[in-house]
């Protein structure tokens, strides 16, 4: 592959408009909901309307009792576990309709069935539950207190699990700066357009139960499934059709699934069940609560001595399958050190169960959190050292002589000038003017803010980092399939599920790079276990590089094959021969694949004695040469206006600097930037689950769950720099989380800087008017009070 | 154990209108929203349906020619109107300039958002003058999009509407138009007769209930004066019926015990009514003139704990002041429904109702009916969830604190 | 979630929608364009027995001209404003707040008199027309009467409809030509309900200066003497305004902060003043 990347204006690196664009803009797209099948019937579930109670009793009137099912009646089904190998850790086991006690509100009690979801809502409406309230656990912190009320009162305490890792912490003690926050990100939900939705049936010819469902992991659900329902997975399919979003919401098995997969095989007529949006902000698995007591210790000159930090996560009630309720916080002592370099650091922390759904890996994990927390403590560190917040970050990040370099943590950064992103992002953002704007004042009284904030991304980490971890789900080889149909086209096959990333299109120009062939005759087959290689699924932005990896491989087989064969036809040694542009090009002519194919399918006869037996069908894996994962990076640079008084942000400017190693796509890739900032600021400015102090969560519609619209969300300037991965296929890294991990660090450090001549530094997200309100009058107060206290002493 | 097989619908009424040019007579039922009709009637599954409370605009489809919600539509008051749902587009020009324009701008990832997004798009493209940015994501508030941050969709209906105006094509105004509701014509045939009401269904019983003591999620406090010596208010205090019938929507059905009631609560929050039924104790200090009513109850999906601590102290010329602390939690629907402000407002009126009612009882005239919740069926409101047994747990919780 | 079952009439005219209105048993409600009462009935926050479906209804759908006053049909809706199909009372002052309801195509369906009817403090018109001094007609099988937004709109999400009563018609006082009308709405984001509303009527010509504290979780707050609480150089008298919201159930500091934000910068928008510099340092 000597030709330069997108050289023949298809492959890798051409900013491709996307081919699955058609459908869904002509109302085409096929999602679950939009599944029909012959005598389906619809599914509601009767939920818990309490936090934590004990179940008394449920009654169902006699006219419906047939269509009504309970913990009882699902006979052989056991409940979901997510255990983690991790030492210490404890086991939650998930019903998948309620037993004995429900632990959030939500949770699944009963399973109504009937002709349609109007209907079966009627139902559900007629059963009754009688329940004895226990006390809900709302806040983690006070999860953690003696006495406290237990989730699974066999485990003593609320702790799923706790961590500790302390690399020398006590030689930064005697820093000359010491600066300690309390910082916290709140519960939100990721609101994906589509909620989770299944289709199940029973496909009698198979003896298969079939279930579509809105998922990111196919393979994994169908483990899952078969878990739960104990029957062997050869008798499960799992499918995934176009899927309206995930971001990690899709990436869990849900008692839904388990229900709906029991339910078709009762009835052996087709059910659905179709998650509302109700039901996914009440009930759904949420994400992002993170609370930090973090110290940075640093010299005058803003050198980082130490980073000591005590960390919570609110891990809901359920350990949720496959990663568990402990990869979040785990992640937080593994990452919190960011893109720096420094001596010594200390972090423990804690994975709590309280009485909320559970938490799951959203866009960025636990990254956004910890981005969040050392980002602001570090413009605290340059306030304190009198230094602006670039020089704090220059100071201290890892430099590109030191790549490949492994830090504090043992994370293994491949590649990349980190400084560089940051000095370009200061320049573009033009600091020296947003200074002087800031200096001068506004007409109307708004306060000027500049803010900065800077990551690094572990992405498409595989076998050698999950292992440890001992969740449900390794990953190893991500493999793919590849056939040359009998007219010359190709058929992908992948296992992970393209989501609305732009698979079908990446990955064609993939296999175009090597294969020459027209992206318009290359179609993905992706999401489906009955058709497609094993794949642990869509997450951890591991796409591109590890089924891009796959499908370069398996393309890469087929031109082997292919050249076999096209050297036999054009009468020519096999050495005289090269695969170019999708034909075998010999000394005496060339022939195409598309020859080369119906030879092989419909012209056997004139094939080599010495066929390979395979022929122009591969299934390939591909493992990146190490697997400790990519590190793309990133830095934000946004100015704001902040109205003091009632608590407006806008956002002026933003500019972010990107490197994501060697880009497929350019175009899709600055669509996983835009789409991650707008949540970004979603996390920033609005997001917000609150739950009072019973347990019940207050932001049941879209009025009071706020996503951003298009006019809360700026048009950023993109720059990106491409510093290759020295171990991955064509140099790409994943990308597809980092766009949501920077903007509330930056937001909040540019409000910060707005309002620091007020005496206000906010720290808790969303940063919401109210709250900036409520900063700046308590702010004003304490003025007072000194000034009072000063004149009363004078 | 199968679900028994329904093949007709009970109440449907028949609807005729126009979907993406074609004629289209059905029966529906009253409550199947525009969007499900065309999904599940008409496999018309184009129209997404993300919320269903009107806020995300996955379900905007024309009607009438003019953009709406098709969740916050019923099916069965659209007789005679023009639905265009995005599968109607195909042949349509500026669509297809549209297509084209997100296409290249990728101003789509999923597609879920796409449809009501596109409809949207081609509505500020006929009607903005010009390609103002602001202007146009303002305009795009309704359509929430969560993966591509909006960038491409702004750009991609700039592009177009930039090349229509440099090509001539006017935008539209909407002077011309009927007013009132798109989608909405008078009716032609005579009302029907309303069906029979639905039959209510028994109460459950609400010997099971207990109460015990628990913490307030909002408490706000209250007085009021009566000109009517303190012993005989603290008295009509003690009447626990005579209390509930100055209480706007206040019932007890049964006492069993002298400190207890069993009954429940009617309140409208506006258009939400709900009844809470449950059961009360009733605690009295004679001597320092105060008490306190503790009650816990439930509606059909939603729960509530309540209480009234009361004290009458001497007023003003021989009268009465008597003043009240009113505390509530409340759980289920009606606490995730996130305005505590409004049911503090409603709270905050029972009471003053309440005043005026004990004040003309304790003048011999019969309390005003209130305003409460006319028409309300109870009974229809009292089935569902039990909130049996708010235990103890609450009162060890308090201590605790 | 889909709505509970219900019951559905679609009369011809408003003598048979009063009909209908007055002859039901059980919780009977009233369809307008069903923006508002739609997502409570998909969420079943309300299971009415019948609704009346009046969109249709033409004495609704019309805007009369008085004298003094422009008389809208309940079922003009907020694009109807915004388009200018239906006329202003002033300079685009009923264009200006209808066309920052909500959503373009929740616009095209809501209406003046459903959104009144719902009574949510933190709805535009609720705080718009008890600024411009308007009335509501209500008409029942018995006959009509007229109210002021302020005796209509009796509590959060409470009005003085009596069962069998429909609001028919709104009527806004016309405003001259010097008229001036300042609104600011404080929300988190576009197309949000507001969590604070500041609307204010100037007219020197007919001597009015009404200033309206809305979204404040009860009906709004009216202020009939704005002069006494405005000054054009030294803007809103806070303490007395602040006094003022107290008393109306506004009690936390922050949110009263908010509020007078919201009610000093419609003034001054109103008294044409340029908005008070915000305050400086502490």
């Amino acid at each position: 592959m000597s030709a330069a990347p997108g050289a023949r204006g298809e492959g890798v690196g051409a900013r491709l408009p996307r081919k699955e664009d058609d459908r869904f803009m002509r109302g085409r797209g096929q999602y679950v909901a939009d599944i029909r099948m012959a005598g389906m019937q619809d599914v509601a579930f009767v939920r818990s309307p309490l936090a934590h109670a004990r179940i008394r009793g449920i009654r169902i009137p006699d006219d419906i009792r047939a269509q009504v099912f309970v913990a009882d009646d699902l006979e052989g089904v056991a409940p979901i576990r997510a255990v983690s190998g991790l030492p210490g850790f404890k086991v939650s086991e998930q019903p998948v309709l309620a037993f004995g006690k429900v632990r959030q509100v939500g949770e699944l009690v009963a399973m109504c069935v009937a002709a349609t979801r109007a209907e079966a809502e009627d139902i559900a409406a007629r059963v009754e539950l009688d329940l004895d309230e226990l006390p809900a656990l709302y806040d983690m912190r006070l999860a953690r207190e003696p006495g406290a009320a237990l989730v699974h009162e066999h485990w003593g305490d609320n702790v799923f699990l706790e961590t500790f890792v302390d690399v020398g912490i006590e030689k930064a003690f005697d820093a000359p700066i010491k600066v300690s926050r309390s910082i916290s990100t709140s519960r939100q939900c990721m609101a994906p357009l589509e909620g989770r939705g299944v289709v199940a049936h029973l496909d009698r010819r198979l003896d298969q139960l079939t279930v579509h469902t809105a998922c990111q992991m196919p393979h994994i659900v169908r483990s899952g499934l078969s878990e739960c329902l104990g029957i062997e997975e050869g008798r499960i399919r799992v499918a995934a059709p176009d899927v309206g979003g995930g971001f990690g919401y899709k990436g869990i098995l849900l008692p839904e699934e388990v229900c709906l997969g029991w339910l078709a095989l009762r009835c052996g007529h087709p059910v659905r069940w179709i998650e509302d949006r109700r039901e996914h902000l009440t009930a759904g698995a949420n994400c992002r609560e993170h609370h930090y007591e973090i110290t940075v210790y640093a010299d005058r000159d803003g050198a980082i001595r130490g980073v000591d930090c005590e960390a919570i996560v609110d891990s809901g009630a359920y350990s949720a399958y496959p990663f568990s309720a402990c990869l979040e916080a785990a992640q937080v002592a593994s990452i919190l050190p960011g893109p720096y370099d420094f001596p010594a650091y200390r972090c423990r922390t804690w994975s709590v169960a309280t009485n909320k759904a559970p938490i799951l890996p959203y866009r960025g994990v636990a990254r956004t959190g910890v981005c969040f927390a050392l980002e602001l403590a570090l413009d605290a560190v340059a306030v304190e050292a009198g230094l602006t917040p670039e020089q704090v970050r220059l100071r201290n990040l890892v430099r590109p002589e030191q790549m490949p370099f492994d830090n504090i943590t043992k994370k293994h950064f491949d590649s990349g000038d980190y400084p560089q992103a940051l000095t370009r992002a200061v320049k573009a953002i033009d600091v020296d003017a947003v200074r002087a704007r800031q200096k001068a004042g506004e007409p109307d009284g708004r306060r000027i803010g500049f803010g900065l904030s800077i990551y690094c991304e572990q992405a498409a980490h595989g076998t050698s980092v999950y292992s440890g971890w001992g969740i449900p789900m390794v990953p190893g080889h991500e493999q793919a399939g590849a056939r040359v149909t009998p007219d010359g086209g190709l058929e992908l096959r992948i296992g992970a599920h393209s989501h609305g990333q732009g698979l079908e299109t990446t990955l064609a120009q993939v296999a175009n790079e090597i294969l020459g062939l027209p992206v318009a005759k290359i179609r993905v087959v992706h999401g489906d276990t009955a058709m497609t290689p094993y794949s642990t699924g869509a997450w951890g932005s591991r796409m591109m590089v590890m089924t891009g990896g796959a499908v370069a491989a398996a393309a890469t087989e087929l031109v082997g094959r292919l050249t076999a064969i096209g050297a036999h036809l054009l009468q020519a040694d096999p050495a005289d021969v090269r695969f170019e542009a999708g034909a075998v090009v010999g000394p005496n002519g060339d022939a195409t694949v598309a020859e080369i194919a119906r030879v092989w399918y419909r012209r056997p006869q004139d094939l080599p004695a010495d066929a390979h037996g395979g022929g122009l069908e591969v299934t390939a894996g591909y493992k990146p040469v190490r697997d400790s994962g990519t590190f793309s990076y990133a830095a934000h640079a946004v100015v704001v206006a902040v109205d003091a008084e009632i608590g407006g942000v806008e956002i002026l400017d933003y500019v972010i600097v990107e490197d994501g190693g060697v880009l497929v796509n350019p175009l899709v890739v600055d669509g996983q930037i835009l789409g991650g900032l707008a949540q970004g600021v979603g996390t920033a400015l609005l997001e917000e689950m609150p739950f009072d102090a019973s347990g019940q969560p207050l932001a049941s519609t879209f009025a009071d769950y706020l996503l951003p619209g298009a006019a809360e969300v700026p048009s950023p300037r993109i720059d990106h720099m491409e510093t290759p991965s020295p171990y991955t296929r064509f140099g790409v890294k994943g990308i597809g989380e980092g766009g949501a991990i920077a903007p509330p660090a930056a937001l909040a450090n540019a409000i910060n800087d707005a309002l620091r001549p007020l005496g206000v530094e906010m720290l808790v997200s969303p940063v919401t008017p109210r709250r900036i309100v409520e900063a700046v009058l308590s702010a004003r107060e304490s003025v007072s009070e000194a000034r009072g206290a000063q004149r009363s002493a004078a | 154990m199968n679900a028994p097989v329904r093949l007709r619908r009970a109440g449907a009424t028949p609807v005729a209108l126009t979907v993406n040019g074609r004629a289209v007579a059905a029966e529906v039922e009253p409550r199947t929203h525009l969007a499900d009709f065309m999904r599940e009637d008409l496999n018309l599954t184009g129209t997404h349906l993300g919320c269903e409370h009107g806020v995300c605009g996955a379900c905007t489809v024309l009607v009438d020619g003019e953009p709406a919600r098709s969740c916050l539509t019923f099916a069965a008051t659209c007789e005679g109107a023009d639905v265009v749902t995005i599968e109607g587009f195909d042949d349509d020009a500026l669509m297809a300039e549209l297509r084209a324009a997100f296409n290249r701008e990728h101003a789509l990832q999923c597609g879920f958002c796409t449809p009501g997004m596109l409809v949207t798009a081609r509505d500020l493209a006929l009607r903005l003058a010009e390609p103002d940015e602001r202007r146009i994501r303002v305009a795009l508030a309704g359509n929430l999009c969560r993966c591509t941050g909006y960038l491409g969709i702004v750009r991609a209906i700039q592009q177009v509407i930039a090349d229509r105006r440099a090509r001539g094509i006017e935008p539209v105004s909407g002077e011309v138009r009927a007013l009132g509701p798109v989608g909405a014509r008078c009716a032609t045939a005579a009302p029907r007769e309303p069906a029979a009401p639905i039959e209510p269904i028994a109460a459950p019983s609400t010997s099971a209930v207990a109460v015990s003591d628990f913490a307030p999620a909002h408490t706000f406090e209250q007085s009021f004066v009566v000109a009517f010596p303190p012993e005989r208010v603290f008295a009509l205090f003690g009447d626990v019926r005579a209390v509930a019938e100055c209480l706007p929507g206040a019932f007890v059905d049964a006492m069993p015990s002298p400190d207890r009631a069993e009954g429940g609560i009617r309140v409208a929050l506006g258009p939400i009514a709900v009844a809470f039924r449950g059961a009360a104790t009733i605690a009295r200090d004679e001597a320092e003139r105060s008490g306190r009513i503790l009650g816990a109850g439930a509606d059909g999906r939603s729960g509530a704990q309540g209480e009234i601590r009361y004290r009458v102290v001497d007023g003003p010329d021989g009268g009465s002041e008597v003043r009240l602390t009113v505390g509530y939690a409340l759980k289920g629907p009606i606490a995730q429904f996130g305005r505590p402000g409004l049911v503090r407002d409603i709270a905050g009126r029972l009471v003053a109702d309440f005043a005026r009612n004990l004040e003309a009882r304790l003048a011999g005239r019969a309390p005003d009916a209130g305003p409460g919740s006319p028409g309300l069926n109870p009974l229809r409101l009292a089935t569902g969830l039990l909130f049996g047994r708010i235990a103890s747990w609450l009162a060890r919780l308090r201590a605790r604190r | 979630m889909k709505a509970a079952r219900f019951d559905l009439v679609r009369p011809r005219d408003l003598s048979e929608a009063l009909a209908a209105l007055g002859a039901t048993a059980g919780l009977v409600k009233v369809l307008a364009g069903g923006q508002s009462l739609g997502p409570m009935l998909n969420l079943r926050l309300v299971e009415p027995d019948l609704l009346v479906d009046i969109a249709g209804i033409p004495e609704l759908r019309r805007i009369d001209r008085e004298a003094d006053a422009l008389v809208f049909g309940a079922c003009v809706t907020h694009a109807d404003f915004e388009d200018g199909r239906a006329p202003d009372v002033g300079r685009d002052m009923l264009a200006r707040v209808a066309s920052g309801i909500a959503y373009r195509a929740v616009r095209n369906r809501g209406t003046i008199g459903g959104s009144l009817a719902h009574a949510d403090p933190a709805a535009d018109w609720v705080s718009t027309l008890s600024a411009l001094g308007a009335e509501v007609e209500i008409a029942s099988r018995s006959g009509r009467r007229r109210l002021t937004i302020g005796a209509f709109i009796t509590g959060a999400l409470a009005t003085a409809l009596q069962p069998g009563e429909l609001l028919v018609a709104v009527r806004i006082p016309l405003v001259s030509a010097a008229a001036r009308f300042g609104y600011v709405k404080h929300a988190r984001k576009i197309g949000e309900f507001a969590h604070a509303i500041g609307a204010a009527l100037v007219d020197p010509e007919r001597g009015t200066a009404r200033a309206v504290a809305g979204a404040i979780d009860a009906p709004p707050l009216v202020i009939e003497d704005a002069l006494a609480l405005f000054d054009r150089s030294s803007g809103l008298d806070r303490e007395e305004a602040g006094r003022r919201l107290a008393a109306g159930g506004v009690e936390d500091a922050v949110d009263r902060h908010i509020h007078l934000e919201a009610l000093g910068r419609a003034l001054a928008q109103a008294f044409d003043a340029t908005p008070p510099a915000l305050r400086s340092a502490a």
